[in-house]
């Protein structure tokens, strides 16, 4: 069992003229192998640091972050990060954008191509190998960021707002698409939203994260069978507490905004 | 047909299809690229058939082209004699040549001031006070360093690019999408393979766009060095019709001058879209 554990996490940015900023503060979660957890909150609660750190892409500034016993130091094989949207390389075709990891990590050509072909099959864009990346829709570059990921016979796949850029109803399909593909490899995902519906669409287990400094306020285990659809019974009470949550989030952030706005000023 | 924008792909869908086919678009852009040079052409040869008297100082093309053809496209006498097809290709020659250098100098060593922050406050300062110097004012330093000949002439050109090229690199690392660089390192890639395998490739097409824009400062050099000292190449030609006071000559090594220009530059547009295609994919 390869367990993901924040203990006490925090993270303080410095600006050059001195000023920190305190991004995160005390946060400690803990993530079983396999398990769907989704991290929810309102722009600016230090989410996607949260997951930077995890995958090893930004130093703690305090606590720790083991992943399976060991300290994150440093991006960690079997951790690997879907970004939104743009995060493919432009100058890759769709082929070399899945093969990247592999071919970084020198693994030969012939094992290369078989599992790229593997996954690219999945992900069903075999058609569309050749192509570069603005050759082709949203939903394709997600899935190819996706296939990206799968390649690596990853333990963990951290997800950072992936479907924020997408319409409606790509959205939709590509959350179904990443449900089948969570379902048939069990992969670990840490997906972070800002979308409540997405959250309990998705999620084993939702996270819920305040602003400033970003701390966890809730967690949200959702007892929902699968394959859920947000016109089921239970879906509406699992939305209006997080909804719940959510707003009384925003309203003293920007309640605090405001006075912090007022003390500067004063 | 509304213009190059059916050049992109899927363009077609929003174009009427069977009136678009009647004419290739390529055919429709070179005629409109055309007929504004026809009809300066056509004005000019008019006035010099009607009898105008600046027909002497400002010769048609129908009598400078039959100049080129009369004297053999050989122009010039004794040791300054040159033909028109191999003055085209040594100035041609001698700008790419030195486009080229500079491009890989000026992205290694932009590169490379990059990687430490010391490093590019340091030497930053001194590329930004060399950048101003204009390639033509390098000519008399050329010809002291490397006497009269190409080196002179790549030289030149090199060093009016290369300041720019440098900064426009640093520019350039600065902006890389961070994401891409997160995404690589998240995939394993080292710190020498995130600068290799994304860095260096994300700021090729911007540095490439800087190098287009500075190239007719270079392709100028090029030719007042030719004019002031090389002794051959299409700068000496237009040189050689004013000490001959042939005013043909003169219009001719200019026409040569716009054509070969226009052709260098449409080539660096070309590598533009083929080779470096994804600035204009973003």
């Amino acid at each position: 069992m390869k367990t993901l554990s924040c203990q006490h996490v925090g993270k303080v940015w410095m600006s050059p003229g001195g000023l920190s900023v305190q991004a995160l503060k005390d946060v400690s979660l803990t993530v079983q192998q396999g398990e769907f957890v989704a991290i929810l909150g309102p722009t600016g609660c230090g989410k996607s640091t949260l997951l930077e750190m995890i995958a090893g892409l930004e130093p703690t500034t305090s606590g720790r972050i083991l992943f399976d016993g060991k300290q994150v130091t440093g991006p960690e094989p079997g951790v690997v990060m879907v970004f939104q949207e743009h995060s493919l390389f432009p100058w890759l075709s769709v082929r070399d954008n899945v093969g990247f990891g592999l071919s970084v990590k020198r693994v030969v050509s012939a094992e290369r191509e078989r599992r790229v072909d593997q996954v690219i099959d999945r992900v069903r864009l075999t058609r569309f190998g050749r192509h570069r990346p603005h050759q082709l829709s949203g939903g394709m570059k997600q899935r190819v960021a996706i296939a990206r990921a799968l390649v690596e016979n990853p333990d963990f796949i951290m997800m950072d707002e992936p479907f924020a850029a997408l319409d409606f109803q790509t959205r939709v399909l590509m959350q179904r698409f990443l449900l089948e593909i969570w379902l048939e490899f069990r992969p670990t995902i840490i997906f972070v939203t800002h979308h409540i519906d997405e959250a309990v669409l998705l999620a084993d287990r939702v996270v819920v994260m305040s602003a400033g400094p970003g701390r966890i306020i809730e967690e949200v285990r959702i007892d929902l069978a699968r394959p859920r659809r947000m016109t089921d019974s239970g879906f509406n009470d699992y939305r209006a507490r997080l909804t719940e949550l959510m707003e009384c989030e925003v309203m003293r952030a920007y309640a605090e905004d405001d006075a912090g706005a007022i003390s500067d000023a004063g | 047909m509304q213009g190059t924008g059916s050049l992109e792909p899927g363009a077609a869908l929003d174009a009427a299809p069977e009136r678009a086919r009647v004419v290739p678009s390529w055919a429709a852009a070179l005629l409109k690229a055309l007929v504004p040079w026809a009809a300066i052409i056509a004005v000019w040869e008019a006035a010099a058939l009607a009898g105008w008297s600046g027909a002497v100082l400002f010769p048609p093309p129908s009598a400078f082209i039959a100049f080129a053809i009369q004297s053999d496209f050989r122009v010039g006498f004794g040791r300054e004699s040159m033909t028109i097809p191999v003055a085209i290709v040594a100035s041609a020659l001698r700008v790419l040549a030195g486009l080229a250098v500079g491009f890989v100098a000026a992205v290694v060593t932009g590169i490379l001031i990059s990687t430490s922050k010391t490093v590019s406050d340091m030497v930053l300062p001194v590329i930004r006070g060399l950048a101003p110097i204009a390639p033509i004012a390098w000519i008399p330093l050329g010809i002291v360093l490397f006497g009269i000949g190409n080196p002179t002439a790549v030289f030149v050109v090199f060093m009016g690019v290369y300041f720019i090229l440098t900064i426009s690199t640093v520019a350039a690392v600065n902006t890389v999408d961070r994401r891409l660089i997160k995404t690589a390192r998240s995939y394993g890639a080292s710190k020498s393979q995130v600068w290799t395998r994304v860095i260096f490739p994300a700021v090729l097409p911007e540095v490439f766009t800087m190098l287009r824009i500075n190239f007719f400062a270079a392709w100028m050099a090029v030719l007042a060095a030719e004019m002031v000292g090389l002794k051959n190449g299409l700068g000496m030609m237009i040189i050689l019709g004013r000490e001959m006071f042939n005013t043909k000559l003169i219009l001719l090594g200019m026409c040569m001058v716009g054509a070969t220009g226009y052709l260098v530059d449409a080539l660096l547009v070309q590598i533009q879209r083929k080779v470096l295609w994804w600035q204009q994919a973003r």
